[in-house]
């Protein structure tokens, strides 16, 4: 008995070092999401890991591991090895934002960046009983009553924070701003009456939206989105403020070129594939592949507005060592 | 009749067999330490793609009950809670296992998360949409008053009051390392990266009860005598059962409110469940002694929680806490988006939601019942292979959770710290209510007075937080007046017989 598990592993072993020279990939792919299992980025990673499946050929394991508003997990990726077999998801809070705030060990230059999976757009709604239920009265509300104006977000820090105080500043208003322990909370409390409006994105909103206990009032965009046809953006309502998080898949930077190659074609291939779409689009998720040169491209634009928000919050450099 | 065909439909042989395989590995799940429902709910989540939405589901939800009620067999059995939800199952069922009983006490435990389960889940069948608003009108001050409520719970389990404080305390302020919850500044966390959420919940606990109980076993390894526990019957005695009934109850009902209001959970439900069973008794003293009230009181209230839990996400699409913000990121993959809409338009998956917690429930009943029997045989493990094993998988458990080393220290440390607190008669258990519920009040309280301005007086002006202020006084003078008023009937007793 002795013998043979010896004879299995020596094999086993031995098929591990001649696969070592073998090609990309031999061996299953771990991708780290900087965040708890079940949230939107943990579940729309283990629907690309399924999917991405069928164009690698070997699996690709999900590994969550949340903490510090994800600075836990991306952290973990830029200090990997650069070899195609630790991925991450990249979040914008993570890249462009933290760094900023300070005591983080890595930076947005840190990492090669492979594709950008989706935006998660920043849509602004109010109860149904709101004083208001517009987006130029909101507006116009905020200027009458300073500091009344009470928007719940999702974490201290996070996109949506960064986002409504990007808005209020460009319309000249003051907000306040109500960290919750996540979205769900903040939408909660504003279904309940407790806060009078919350920022978040459009998956979380869309059943209490359905349902007639929330108004959407704006959507932080360009042009208007097919979800809630009827929502204005910003830029309507006279507001030059745009802002959407997303999620794109990062690694180590200094990846071999044909394993960066060939990541990115089957991320690519993925990123369009029929199944992929359809329970993204289940999820509320929305899916906006571009290459790793556009991702990049989007990540230093992010990080360049978001230091100018939170250095107007006083929040720049606010966690780095003092000296 | 559409119901009956979507009750039908789940007791399907297919259906059945996923509802139970998923309580099975749920029931595992929970009973590894550092592996909770939550995380078994998202790992099995693609799991269920490919299957029909109503057994795709009640898969996910016999994972979740099977999750809860497991965690405590670890600690009973070893005292390491598998999920923060049996925390508070150490405090009697330890004791009881290391009794001898070990049978009765999981017996009790399977008993009281069946009950618990069921009563929550035809509340949710029957009240759902009546009692869902409950969950809206939780605001900042409502949340703080109620934590501020399950904290008085210290004042009553300490016994020695000045060190119940001191714990408490203690607990707070570990709490209150990582990033700040109103402004994102990092607190305590001295520069590193790893260490910026703070002291991580499960590792925290399994250090607290786990490794400072290994530390306790330590001291006497070398006794090579294995201590035999029998296994003695897993039915409770008549007189028991009937002892328990109104803590089984009053269990199942704080566990279904409790798991109504988003944002709490079965973790805070088993202590106020384990107060308020401890205020209620004749033999308070009895309680942390392997006391089998303790037990029902417990197991009763945080399987009451799924069902309870399970009424603001199917009612508003509001999740009442982490596993069911899970399961409802598995609904929407299905194209299901829970709240009211899903009522009108699914009636048959509701239904089908229904009975299938229902169902799952008895499978966590049977599998329980009869798993007794083979979980217990971890106890005829001679001490030095099982303490060598319980600290594997402290390890694993705690690495498990988030995968950051930092929990691996954060569980030794509180090891180390709950091993000199027993030494020295502090209690774990005020450590680990405060550590739970510190920041619920913290970032509550703050979240209030930014709403108001700083005025406490409107913080407090609304009726359910004037209510659980006064109910956390009353707690606070109850062992008072008690202590008064039995004194006066004994002096009534003595004036009388020298009469």
């Amino acid at each position: 008995m002795k013998r043979l598990i010896l004879a299995i592993l020596c094999l086993v072993v031995s098929f591990a070092t001649i696969s070592e020279a073998g090609d990309y990939p031999d061996h299953p792919i771990q991708i780290v999401v900087p965040y708890s299992a079940g949230g939107g980025t943990d579940l729309s990673a283990r629907v690309m890991a399924k999917v991405m499946r069928k164009y690698l050929g070997k699996p690709l394991v999900v590994v969550d591991q949340p903490g510090g508003s994800g600075a836990i997990g991306t952290s973990g990726v830029s200090h990997a090895a650069p070899d195609g077999y630790t991925l991450g998801m990249g979040a914008q809070g993570p890249l462009t934002m933290l760094p900023h705030y300070g005591g983080i060990d890595y930076s947005k230059d840190s990492f090669d960046y492979l594709a950008l999976m989706g935006r998660n757009l920043i849509l602004v709604a109010v109860n149904k009983d709101a004083p208001f239920q517009d987006g130029k009265a909101m507006i116009e509300w905020a200027k009458a009553h300073p500091g009344k104006l009470t928007v719940g977000v999702s974490g201290a820090g996070g996109a949506p924070r960064i986002a409504t105080e990007g808005f209020a500043s460009e319309a000249g208003i003051t907000v306040k701003c109500m960290p919750f322990n996540g979205s769900a909370p903040a939408i909660t409390a504003c279904v309940g009456g407790h806060i009078k409006a919350v920022a978040a994105h459009p998956a979380e909103l869309v059943n209490q939206s359905k349902a007639g206990n929330l108004k959407i009032l704006m959507v932080m965009e360009p042009e208007r989105i097919s979800l809630f046809p009827n929502v204005p953006t910003t830029k309507e309502l006279g507001v030059d403020f745009t802002w959407a998080a997303w999620k794109g898949v990062i690694a180590p930077k200094g990846l071999p070129a044909d394993v960066k190659a060939k990541l990115a074609d089957a991320l690519n291939k993925t990123f369009k594939d029929p199944e992929f779409l359809k329970k993204m689009e289940n999820l509320g998720e929305f899916v906006d592949y571009r290459n790793g040169e556009a991702f990049k491209k989007l990540v230093d634009r992010d990080s360049v507005v978001a230091e100018k928000v939170i250095r107007s919050l006083n929040m720049y450099g606010m966690n780095a060592k003092k000296k | 009749m559409d119901y009956m065909q979507a009750i039908l439909q789940v007791l399907q042989p297919a259906a059945l067999w996923a509802v139970g395989v998923g309580t099975f590995g749920g029931i595992l799940i929970g009973a590894m330490p550092g592996l909770t429902a939550t995380m078994g709910v998202a790992l099995l989540i693609p799991l269920t793609f490919g299957m029909p939405s109503v057994e795709g589901l009640n898969m996910l939800i016999g994972i979740f009950i099977g999750g809860i009620y497991g965690g405590c067999i670890s600690s009973i059995l070893v005292k390491t809670p598998g999920t923060p939800a049996a925390a508070a199952t150490v405090l009697d069922g330890y004791p009881l296992a290391q009794k001898g009983e070990a049978g009765k006490a999981l017996g009790m435990a399977t008993i009281g998360s069946f009950i618990g389960g069921v009563i929550s889940t035809v509340i949710l069948a029957c009240l759902a949409p009546q009692l869902a608003g409950i969950a809206l009108k939780f605001g900042p001050s409502e949340y703080f008053s109620m934590a501020l409520f399950g904290l008085t719970i210290i004042a009553s389990l300490s016994g020695d009051i000045i060190k119940g404080i001191i714990s408490g305390l203690l607990g707070m302020f570990l709490a209150c390392f990582g990033a700040d919850p109103i402004s994102g500044a990092l607190r305590f966390t001295f520069g590193l990266t790893g260490f910026s959420s703070g002291f991580a919940f499960v590792p925290a606990l399994i250090g607290l009860f786990a490794v400072s109980e290994v530390f306790v076993q330590l001291e006497n390894i070398l006794d090579d005598r294995i201590k035999k526990i029998k296994i003695s019957g897993v039915w409770p005695s008549k007189k028991e059962f009937k002892s328990c009934i109104p803590t089984l109850l009053r269990g199942s009902l704080i566990g279904t409110f409790v798991g109504i209001i988003p944002g709490t959970g079965s973790g805070t439900a088993s202590w106020i469940s384990y107060n308020e069973a401890r205020r209620a008794s004749k033999t308070p003293e009895k309680f942390g002694t392997g006391f089998i009230e303790g037990i029902a009181a417990t197991e009763s209230a945080n399987n009451a929680v799924c069902g309870g839990a399970l009424v603001p996400l199917l009612a508003l699409g509001i999740p009442g806490d982490v596993v069911t913000a899970v399961l409802m990121g598995g609904l929407m993959i299905q194209g299901l988006a829970p709240g009211p809409m899903l009522f009108q338009e699914h009636p048959e998956v509701i239904v089908g939601i229904f009975t299938g917690s229902f169902i799952a429930n008895i499978f966590m009943f049977v599998i329980g019942m009869l798993g007794i029997k083979y979980f217990s045989m971890i106890l005829n493990i001679p001490k030095k292979l099982l303490t060598v094993a319980i600290v594997v998988f402290c390890f694993i458990g705690s690495y498990s959770i988030n995968m950051n080393t930092f929990d691996l220290y954060t569980m030794l440390g509180f090891g180390v710290l709950g091993y000199f607190m027993q030494k020295f008669n502090f209690s774990q258990a005020a450590l680990c209510i405060a550590l739970i519920l510190g920041p619920l009040a913290e970032s509550n309280l703050r979240l209030g007075l930014l709403g108001t301005d700083n005025d406490i007086v409107a913080f407090c002006s609304s009726p359910i937080t004037v209510g659980f202020l006064f109910l956390s006084l009353l707690s606070l003078v109850w062992p008072l007046v008690r202590a008064f008023l039995q004194k006066r009937k004994a002096e009534a007793n003595t004036v009388e017989s020298t009469l």
